[in-house]
């Protein structure tokens, strides 16, 4: 398993048009470690709220009997997209990784392939 | 929690941890209800009777045995949590994350407002070392949010350290997962720690659990059998018994009357 802040760090560097990203403990809503991220995106804040996102998923999938885990979960605003990528690994699980994105330079399904590949890298 | 402090960017440090941290202090900040573990300043551990230690947390990951040779080989010396990583026992990541868990959870409780007076014993280390120091401010502001979001979700903290109860509900809303295992240990003894500890998870993280039951009606806490007060009777009751007649039987009367 890969040092957080280094995963963190090669997230930033390795997904194209990545502003910000951040390991959230899914049930506190902290941010275990961040990297990136701006005055217009604190992610400490979106860690928090975004623990509401999923939170909110969880309740409605029990509501309905679906007996499914959540992989991902994706937020498409006009310039950005947000995507939330549940943990389940050893070590990891109860966590997410919340990671924004600039929508004119990332690619969705590059980004999504490759945050799968650093995940492994956190959860082995 | 008093807010009078040391500026805007850090309403919830209290002065005396503003000034260890200033002062780049290394020791024991020892409270009632836990320690922080400071290292040049910034926090490396923190310990709580009501948080479950690492390992419990890591007990999946790491038997006894495990901890039992890492304290014996590198206790002495401070740096269990380097061994643990170097010997492979753990992963860097994986222990780094635990620990962070760990040491949020068990300040919350050590940072509690009213956890009695505070004393600090300079150069006490913790055997773990350091593993990912936290600074103080980021510690205390940690604790704060997380005290106003258990606020948010349910106002009333005797949930928190009492024993908790499962409710019997006609309709019972859907509860998740992790909420299930919380209920399945309701079982009046246990208070919302002991859960934590059964269950091998944060304290923290159960009283968020616990609060929100509580808010949906799912659990409580069981109500003290008190029982109707006990009737004061006037003392001469006691001289009525053996032969009542007119006299007595019209004092009863007008005693009652006056009630």
């Amino acid at each position: 398993m890969a040092n957080t802040e280094a995963a963190l760090k090669e997230i930033m560097t390795s997904i194209e048009g990545t502003i910000g990203v951040a390991l959230v403990d899914y049930t506190s809503g902290m941010a275990l470690g961040t990297a990136g991220g701006s005055k217009e995106l604190d992610l400490t804040v979106a860690a928090a709220g975004n623990t509401d996102v999923v939170r909110a998923k969880v309740r409605t999938m029990e509501h309905l009997g679906l007996n499914e885990d959540i992989e991902d979960i994706l937020i498409t605003l006009g310039t950005q997209y947000h995507m939330i990528r549940l943990l389940r690994g050893r070590g990891t699980n109860g966590l997410f990784l919340y990671v924004a994105l600039d929508k004119g330079r990332a690619n969705l399904a590059m980004a999504r392939h490759q945050l799968r590949k650093i995940e492994n890298e956190l959860e082995v | 929690m008093s807010t009078a402090t040391l500026g805007d960017a850090s309403p919830s440090l209290s002065p005396m941890l503003a000034r260890l941290a200033e002062e780049r202090a290394t020791g024991a900040l020892l409270r009632d209800h836990g320690t922080l573990y400071l290292l040049d300043g910034q926090v490396v551990h923190a310990e709580s009777p009501a948080a479950p230690g690492l390992d419990v947390l890591l007990a999946d990951r790491l038997p006894r045995e495990g901890w039992q040779e890492a304290f014996d080989r590198a206790g002495p010396y401070g740096r269990v949590g380097r061994f643990l990583v170097d010997s492979g026992r753990l992963a860097d990541g994986e222990l780094e994350l635990a620990h962070l868990g760990a040491l949020f959870d068990a300040a919350y409780f050590a940072l509690a407002p009213g956890s009695g007076p505070t004393r600090f014993r300079h150069g006490v280390a913790h055997w773990l070392g350091p593993v990912r120091p936290v600074s103080a401010r980021l510690v205390a502001r940690e604790c704060l949010r997380r005290r106003e979001l258990l606020d948010t979700l349910w106002p009333y903290p005797d949930t928190d350290s009492s024993p908790v109860v499962r409710e019997d509900l006609d309709a019972p809303a859907p509860v998740t997962r992790r909420q299930r295992d919380v209920l399945d240990l309701a079982d009046g003894t246990r208070t919302p720690p002991d859960i934590a500890r059964a269950l091998g998870r944060p304290a923290f993280h159960t009283l968020i659990d616990v609060r929100r039951l509580a808010a949906a009606g799912a659990v409580t806490t069981p109500r003290e059998e008190t029982g109707p007060a006990p009737v004061a009777v006037p003392r001469w009751v006691a001289d009525v018994s053996q032969d009542p007649d007119i006299a007595l039987l019209r004092r009863l009367r007008n005693a009652l009357e006056a009630l």
